[in-house]
């Protein structure tokens, strides 16, 4: 097992040199990043077994941060980090004492109603530039401003964020939390019958989510130096999280990697190949592939991978 | 005098989203499922009333009742195909199928009509008539109209008719229906079948006053959400009356606090709903 | 001895057309970035058709096109006859695929310069990313002051932009009142994402300042089911001339929306974008009669160069060329111009050429008074027309050197 983590992280921290290649470089900083997200959101959905699919906020709040300190104040975007956490954090606590109440669909809604509503709201928000977005440094004015040409030191960066999301959730998974999480994965009156304050612990799990998400969402705001309430706060951010980890295997350490591993390749060259053509290729493969995945094997990829596993040893067993 | 325009507006753009909210408030009081692709059913009424108008020269009738046939087969379709075996699954499993399908009807749909706007030639339904002071445009009061009609006649069907009261049976207690000899399986599938007809219908109808793009279900699949949680998960005179409600609430919020508050108000209201009684109006938890 | 000459001679010879050949490409590639997929498909698809007719005029001599340049010559004259390729991408409006279709068209594809994006969300940080690299990039569409406003060097943008727009509102208004048509009061109803937003803010203030009264302003969310809370607050306020600022879904539902509350503002101005949509005349024409556009596209008569460049377009897509997609493919050949003027693929002698761009009126298809860009890269002679539409076609109304017809008033709609 331990020989396995150190493959990976060997072959993560090389990665970068194997593409000699702007555009690929690009692509696995982004699949890093989305394995972040995915990560982040696992900690409350995969774990947890709380689906919320609004995720956006964080991740959009996460990145309006830094531009604003940039845009208002001329200041360096990374002051903005703790305070989009901040506010992630803040959020997370309003939707979650009143949302974890209630069970299964209602979240997922009030999720989605509430990412869409904040939506809304920066769209017509003045100081945040409502439907225009705001912009970054145009070009890096001190090393402060992580203002790169090349994508590789975004790659490292996104790569140090995924080491600390995974040893939180490896830390969560063995240590109380985790277990209790487990139970009320299980069964919430089971987990009541336990002792286990199911509200509470569902809430940690959130903020846990929400200050990663938002994290990410700040660093992801440098790379690119822009945003508008459409890429940061729409629903098809929280959707691709969600499809990441449920791809690779929700409730799983590295489930979201494998899942970001192989949607964004996927996503990025069927938009170049196909895309060009204009004809909506890339969504209808996506579509098909979410629907097969949760047909036939909704624990993702490492769930057909532990089957195949199982019975590789159980037909080593009969010989 | 514009006050009683807003409301009527209001309550007869309510009626259809009441006709559309109330097949998936069946659905999920029944089997627990949130259609995420509801919105993508009435996008798909919307196109073969259009195909079938093109094609076959069809009157409004005629194409109404092909896109509740075509719809309610997709929807039993689905039901056998996807969403049996996705029920017995994890949550995640059961909102990630149907966003799948979404995705897939959608883009599918974005595939042979790309993107530009079609609306449904030669007004059959076209202009208005003067009501009382106020212009109610014709396809807007029959929309309106009809589309509260079958919504009452889905009620009607669900809790007077034989079939109906087997198909509530199992929503409220399978081991129960099956001992009595109803079959679940059946009646779930009927259930997907009728709420996917109800979505058609609307589709239709809305196609008679609005224009045929193939991303408007995101859109409506919100509404419909708040529509059916405001009315009561489960509950088809709740969806009916949270329907006509929101329809009001939004054309009042457009006009007195500004057209872009509309969406606002109806999800901040959603929210909080949510939080004061999740049960809605008419639902039971 | 001989044959050791000969063969000497020949190899020589061979050398230098290797050497010649190296030297002048045979293919020029050019990577354009549009919205091919999702809600803008519809003027993506139509820019792209535009800039494949422009490419394929660019490759062929057409004698009929010699006031253009490169209208009259197969492919590149400049360039050894080089033939231009154009690569589209699709960002899906998404600013981070644009960004990412930018590097892949630039370091992968090896183009030589960019033309794009359509949505100034992603025109932003996709230009950012030529501009890291050097590579030029034409912009014919996007509408953001920002795209222009950070100092770079290697963007250039040849279309008119909102300040252009409202400066020729301000003319056609001012002009309209000092005849017998009193215009006093506007109102600006603008879809709230960044180019409703930015254009109707910029429309709004030049208006104030010329001396217009602000009825109201009426924002609302694009793609509403439902716009009569809109018209309401504009039969309200009953302006002279209401100014839309709309996509196209939008604007097909606010024309059907007047029919049926019966109501109209006396002029209805269209700011092009929804108005000049093939779709918004095949599916309103009949009911929008007077609605004012405008416009920096006129056919022209029969037999003019514009009109052959129509009739190439129609041929191909089946509807007229709208005044976006003419902006883009007049963008493109202004692009095309300048490299074919530089007589190289080096990204510097592109530039500069670039900026040494000085076209005149008669050496373009759409109808600015010239292309010439300041330090910014911007058009400083971009404007734009003001068009009525009457029966199914725009008539050039404004300014009086370019007009076809004048103004009907009031509007008539479907009456």
């Amino acid at each position: 097992m331990r020989r396995g983590w150190l493959a990976l992280g060997v072959v993560l921290l090389a990665a970068p040199l194997a593409f000699q290649d702007p555009f690929y470089e690009r692509m696995i900083a982004l699949v890093l990043l989305w394995a972040v997200l995915a990560s982040a959101w696992n900690i409350v959905g995969g774990y947890a077994g709380q689906v919320a699919i609004g995720h956006a906020v964080f991740f959009g709040v996460g990145a309006y941060l830094p531009l604003l300190v940039y845009t208002h104040w001329q200041g360096v975007p990374l002051l903005g980090i703790p305070v989009g956490i901040a506010i992630s954090v803040g959020i997370a606590v309003l939707i979650g004492v009143p949302t974890f109440r209630l069970h299964g669909h209602y979240l997922s809604m009030a999720t989605i109603a509430v990412a869409e509503l904040i939506r809304l709201l920066v769209t017509n928000w003045e100081f945040v530039g409502a439907a225009r977005g705001l912009g970054g440094p145009a070009s890096g004015r001190t090393i402060w401003d992580l203002s790169y040409r090349s994508s590789i030191p975004y790659y490292y960066i996104f790569l140090a964020l995924f080491a600390l999301v995974l040893g939180f959730t490896s830390w969560m998974e063995q240590s109380r939390m985790g277990y209790y999480l487990r139970a009320i994965k299980a069964g919430q009156r089971a987990a009541r019958s336990l002792g286990v304050s199911a509200p509470r612990y569902k809430l940690y799990a959130m903020i846990a989510s929400a200050a990663f998400t938002s994290l990410a969402g700040s660093l992801y705001a440098v790379m690119l130096g822009f945003v508008d309430p459409d890429s940061v706060f729409g629903i098809m951010v929280s959707v691709q999280m969600v499809i990441m980890a449920a791809l690779g295997g929700a409730g799983t350490l590295i489930g979201p990697l494998v899942g970001a591993a192989l949607l964004i390749p996927l996503q990025t060259f069927a938009n170049s190949l196909f895309g060009g053509q204009g004809n909506g290729l890339t969504f209808i493969l996506y579509g098909g592939i979410i629907i097969l995945l949760s047909r036939f094997e909704p624990g993702g990829i490492l769930e057909i991978w532990n089957h195949y596993l199982a019975r590789k040893a159980r037909k080593g067993r009969t010989e | 005098m514009i006050a009683l325009q807003v409301v009527v507006g209001g309550l007869l753009l309510g009626a259809v989203y009441a006709l559309f909210s109330s097949g998936l408030t069946l659905i999920w009081g029944m089997m627990n499922v949130v259609n995420f692709a509801h919105g993508d059913f009435v996008m798909l009424g919307m196109y073969i009333a259009y195909l079938a108008v093109v094609a076959l020269h069809a009157g409004p009738l005629v194409f109404t009742l092909l896109a509740a046939l075509t719809l309610s087969i997709l929807g039993a379709v689905v039901y056998y195909l996807l969403i049996r075996q996705v029920m017995r699954g994890p949550m995640l499993a059961q909102i990630l199928s149907t966003f799948g399908l979404a995705l897939l009807i959608r883009y599918t749909v974005f595939w042979f009509f790309s993107a530009t706007f079609v609306t449904l030639p030669g007004s059959a339904l076209g202009g208005s008539i003067k009501l009382g002071g106020i212009l109610i445009g014709i396809p807007q009061l029959v929309a309106g109209i009809l589309a509260m009609g079958l919504t009452i006649g889905m009620h009607l069907l669900l809790t007077r008719t034989t079939l109906g009261s087997q198909i509530l049976a199992v929503s409220e207690d399978r081991q129960a229906a099956m001992l009595m000899g109803i079959r679940p399986d059946r009646m779930q599938a009927l259930a997907w079948g009728l709420a996917s007809a109800s979505a058609g219908v609307a589709g239709a109808l809305i196609a008679t006053f609005y224009y045929l793009t193939p991303t408007v279900g995101e859109s409506l699949v919100l509404i419909a959400f708040v529509v059916v949680c405001f009315g009561g998960f489960g509950s088809v005179p709740g969806a009916m009356l949270a329907g006509l409600i929101i329809g009001l609430i939004q054309a009042a919020s457009a006009y007195y606090i500004g057209p872009v508050y509309k969406d606002v108000v109806v999800f901040a209201l959603f929210v909080a709903i949510l939080w004061v009684r999740p049960q809605g109006l008419l639902g039971t938890v | 001895m001989r044959n050791v000459l000969v063969c000497g001679v020949v190899l020589v010879l061979l050398g230098f057309s290797a050497l010649a050949q190296a030297g002048t490409p045979a293919v020029v590639k050019i990577g354009v970035i549009e919205p091919l997929s999702g809600n803008a498909a519809a003027a993506g698809q139509a820019t792209k058709a535009a800039i494949e007719v422009a490419a394929d005029i660019i490759n062929r001599g057409h004698p009929e096109l010699a006031r253009l340049p490169l209208g009259n010559t197969a492919g590149m004259p400049n360039l050894g006859g080089a033939k231009v390729q154009v690569i589209f991408a699709d960002h899906q409006g998404n600013p981070s695929v644009g960004q990412s279709e930018t590097l892949r068209l630039i370091t992968q594809e090896k183009v030589v310069a960019l033309q794009g994006a359509y949505h100034s969300s992603v025109t932003v940080p996709a230009t950012a990313v030529a501009e890291r690299y050097g590579t030029p990039w034409m912009v014919g569409d996007s509408s953001s002051l920002v795209i222009n406003a950070r100092g770079f060097k290697w963007i250039f943008r040849s279309t008119p932009i909102g300040s252009n727009y409202a400066e020729a509102y301000l003319g056609f208004l001012t002009d309209l009142s000092k005849s017998s048509t009193k215009v006093r009061t506007f109102a600006i109803v603008n879809e709230n994402t960044e180019y409703g937003t930015s254009v109707g803010g910029e429309i709004r203030d030049v208006l104030v300042k010329g001396g217009f009264t602000l009825a109201v302003q009426v924002p609302y969310n694009a793609n509403s089911m439902d716009l009569s809370a809109e018209v309401l607050q504009l039969k309200q306020k009953d302006p002279d001339v209401a100014i839309f600022i709309s996509y196209t879904s939008d604007a097909l539902l606010f024309t059907k929306t007047f029919k049926a509350l019966d109501y109209s503002p006396r002029m209805v101005i269209g700011d092009d974008t929804g108005f000049s949509d093939p779709s918004y005349i095949q599916n309103v024409g009949d009911i929008a009669q007077g609605v004012v556009n405008r416009t920096a596209w006129d056919i022209g008569k029969p037999g003019s160069a514009t009109y052959r460049i129509n009739e190439m377009y129609k041929a191909k897509t089946g509807v007229n060329l709208d005044d976006t997609s003419g902006r883009n493919m007049q963008g493109f050949f202004a692009l095309m111009e300048a490299i074919n003027r530089a007589g190289s693929t080096q990204p510097e002698a592109i530039r500069k050429a670039l900026a040494e761009t000085n076209l005149s009126p008669n050496q373009l298809m759409m109808g600015y008074r010239g292309i010439r860009y300041d330090a910014t890269g911007m058009n400083t002679l971009a404007s734009t027309y003001v068009n009525q539409l009457v029966g199914k076609e725009y008539v050039t109304i404004w300014p009086e050197s370019a007009a076809h017809g004048s103004l009907t008033w009031p509007f008539k709609g479907w009456r």
